[in-house]
Parts: C-alpha cells; sequence; structure tokens
C-alpha cells in the first residue's frame, strides 16, 4: 500500500520544478495535485514508518527546490494521506479560498531568518557582573559540598537563567527594533538552545532583500563583541503560515 | 552609497542557504496542519523530539547554569569552561564538541549534520502519538 505524502501548497499557476526524489524515493519522485487555483506538492510512500533523518532532509530539499520558483506554503513535517482524493476532498476543496489568499499575501516576499547566539562565558560573566544578587548566590555556594547546596544551587541557576532571560528580550527588542521596519511582518520565535540570544523571522518583500541584508550586515558588525549571528534564508514562509484562519493578521 | 559586501563581522551580510541543521527546529514544529491526515510515524524521531527540545526553565537548567557559573573564576587554570560545557552535559554524550548545543547533539545522534544519509534504523520505532491519526485510517492497532 501507499500513500500520499504531502510537502506543501503552491498556486497551480505558479512552477515548480523539483528534482529532488522526496521522500518515498523509489515510487518516482515529486509531483503535483492541481484542484482549481491550488497544487499540493506530493510524492508516493510505502505506509509504515520513517527514518527520521532521511526523512527530514528529502523533505526540506523537495520545498528548498520548491520556493526557488514559486510561493509555498509548507505543510508540516511527516503529514501523509490516503490518495490523491483525499488530498483535493478533505485538505485543498475545504480551504481553497483560504489557502489562495494567504498564497497571495505572500506572494513575492521571502523569510529571512536572523538567529543570533551568545559568547556563553562572556554572557555569564556579565550577568555576574551586574547583578549583584547573583554574586551573592554564588558566593553562597561555592566551596560547599553539592549535596548541601542543593537548592541554592537552583536558586543561583534560576537567577541566571532570568538574567539570561532578560538579555535575550533586550537584544530580541533591539534586533526588531532595527530589522522590522525593513520587513512586512516580524515575527520572534523561542529560543531554542541555551546560548540563543534572538531567533527572529522576517517576511521581506524580495525586492528589499538587499536592503535588509545590509541592515543585517551592520547589526552583525555592532555585535560581534557580544554575539555572533546566522542570517538564514530565503526559506518557505514558516513562520507566518501558522494562523491561515487570519489571514492579513499579521500585516 | 556603500554596498554592503561579505563578511565585516565574520559571517556573510547575505542570507546563507540554510543547512537542515540551521533549520531543523522550524521544519518539526511549523507548517500547515491538514485536518484530517495522518502524521506518518517516524523511526528516530523520539531522540529528536527530546533531545532537541531542551526546556530551558528546568532543575536541571538550573543546577548547570549554577554549575558554569560557579566554574567561571577557574578562568586563568582553564579556559574552556563554561556554558558550552553545560550544554555539552546536556546533551549527554551526543555531542562531540564542546561548542555543540542541544539541538546539534541531537543531529549529530540523527546523523543530519553529516553528508551521509545513514541513519539509526536501530533505533526504536514506536509509533508517534495517535492524537491526530486520520479517521480515515485503520485504527485497530490500538
Amino acid at each position: 500500500m501507499t500513500a500520499v505524502y504531502v510537502y506543501g501548497i503552491a498556486p497551480a499557476a505558479e512552477p515548480t520544478n523539483v528534482e529532488a526524489p522526496g521522500v518515498g524515493e523509489e515510487h518516482g519522485g515529486v509531483r503535483r495535485i492541481v484542484h482549481r487555483e491550488l497544487a499540493a506538492l506530493v510524492s508516493d510512500v510505502d505506509e509504515g514508518p520513517l527514518v527520521a533523518a532521511r526523512g527530514l532532509r528529502a523533505h526540506w530539499r523537495v520545498l528548498e527546490e520548491a520556493v526557488a520558483t514559486a510561493t509555498v506554503l509548507p505543510v508540516r513535517f511527516g503529514t501523509v494521506m490516503e490518495s490523491d482524493d483525499a488530498v483535493v476532498e478533505q485538505f485543498l476543496a475545504p480551504r481553497h479560498d483560504r489557502l489562495v489568499a494567504l498564497l497571495a499575501e505572500l506572494s513575492g516576499k521571502v523569510q529571512l531568518s536572523v538567529k543570533a547566539f551568545y559568547d556563553e562565558e562572556q554572557l555569564l560573566r556579565g550577568v555576574l557582573e551586574s547583578s549583584p544578587a547573583v554574586a551573592k548566590m554564588r558566593e553562597r555556594v561555592m566551596g560547599r559540598p553539592k549535596a548541601a547546596t542543593y537548592y541554592d544551587r537552583i536558586q543561583l541557576g534560576e537567577a541566571v537563567a532570568g538574567e539570561v532571560e532578560r538579555a535575550r528580550e533586550r537584544d530580541s527588542a533591539m534586533m526588531l527594533g532595527r530589522l522590522e521596519p525593513l520587513a512586512v511582518a516580524a515575527r520572534l520565535e523561542p529560543p531554542g538552545t541555551p546560548d540563543a540570544a534572538v531567533n527572529a523571522a522576517f517576511l521581506v518583500q524580495r525586492s528589499r532583500v538587499d536592503e535588509f541584508s545590509e541592515a543585517v550586515g551592520r547589526l552583525g558588525d555592532e555585535v560581534q563583541d557580544r554575539m555572533r549571528i546566522r542570517y538564514l534564508g530565503p526559506l518557505p514562509p514558516y513562520s507566518f503560515t501558522e494562523e491561515q484562519e487570519a489571514v492579513g493578521a499579521w500585516a | 552609497m556603500a554596498v554592503a559586501t561579505a563578511g565585516g563581522g565574520g559571517y556573510a551580510a547575505r542570507p546563507s542557504p540554510s543547512g537542515l541543521a540551521d533549520v531543523i527546529d522550524i521544519i518539526l514544529d511549523k507548517g500547515l496542519v491538514i485536518d484530517a491526515y495522518v502524521r506518518v510515524s517516524l523511526i528516530g524521531i523520539e531522540i529528536l523530539t527530546i533531545d532537541a527540545r531542551i526546556v530551558i526553565a528546568s532543575v536541571d537548567t538550573y543546577l548547570r547554569f549554577a554549575e558554569a557559573v560557579n566554574r567561571l573564576d577557574l578562568q586563568q587554570a582553564d579556559q574552556s569552561q563554561g556554558l558550552p560545557e553545560l550544554m555539552e552535559s546536556i546533551t549527554q554524550g551526543g555531542a562531540k564538541s564542546k561548542s555543540k548545543g542541544a539541538i546539534e547533539g541531537a543531529k549529530e545522534k540523527l546523523g543530519i549534520g553529516g553528508d551521509d544519509d545513514e541513519d539509526q534504523e536501530k533505533s526504536e520505532s514506536r509509533r508517534r502519538s495517535s492524537s491526530q491519526r486520520s479517521r480515515s485510517r485503520k485504527s485497530d492497532d490500538e
């Protein structure tokens, strides 16, 4: 038995040339299921489990190639439907107008992501210097046996985590303040790793990407003694497709 | 007007093509959800979901933060300690390098960082939560 793996949705009018084999490579690659103005990018897969690493990579390659030529709404990784008919009847048809409207809103725009990471040791040193309370708690546990200071250490760690969180908030606000004016929309995402400072996604007009990139470059120069920036894109508009009910809410 | 060229701050002033490593969090968390769909089950995904989502506000994290801060005064003796090591200990053996974060560790376990497609086929293959299993699919296995 095979099933239909769904990668994303593009306007039927925009071509997608995906050569990547897709998740179920033995079944003939990525094809389109067209319903009125929408095209679902799909491939046939065997029923049964996917191997996570291979599946993730295959999934991503398909989307990467698709966004090169089309506006693509990414579908959640690992989504499989029973048949082509199910894709049309349970997905494309009932949500046709909303998806068309969302694609229209996203047309001509790309997602760019800016991730900043702290130099960890420097960050913690800064926390110690700027927070007498943390320094005091640290003194209380230094040189004492671990068993005797369990709760003190939790308290210390929690205080440090709080300071790190405040630093994240400050730096996120600073970066949004600088970059948001050049974007159509911006979203802050969760930090993800303990050293993450800022994780922000921006929806940017293709015509303003260069301008945006220059701003990211200047910002990176300014903060380089404290943070390292990863600037990624263009990505499928992952951060701007979640609330398909509320089309335009972020505009 | 000056045109930004690559690399003022040690990185290119243009977006870099993203490796899977950079985007694994959004791939797993985001994207349109189809009402009546089957989430395919994945071999190896459990490792990823556990390790890639380190809960930042947890007692373990607090204790490790405390440890990292306590080590700071050892800097003359050993410059390499601090949060990188903290992160290494969070990944618990997944990471080879001190600079690897939690997600890096998970990626290494899954082999995502490398060039190779070989995966952990031997990993547990427990089926994913069935909470969103389609009504239209066979449901006799539970």
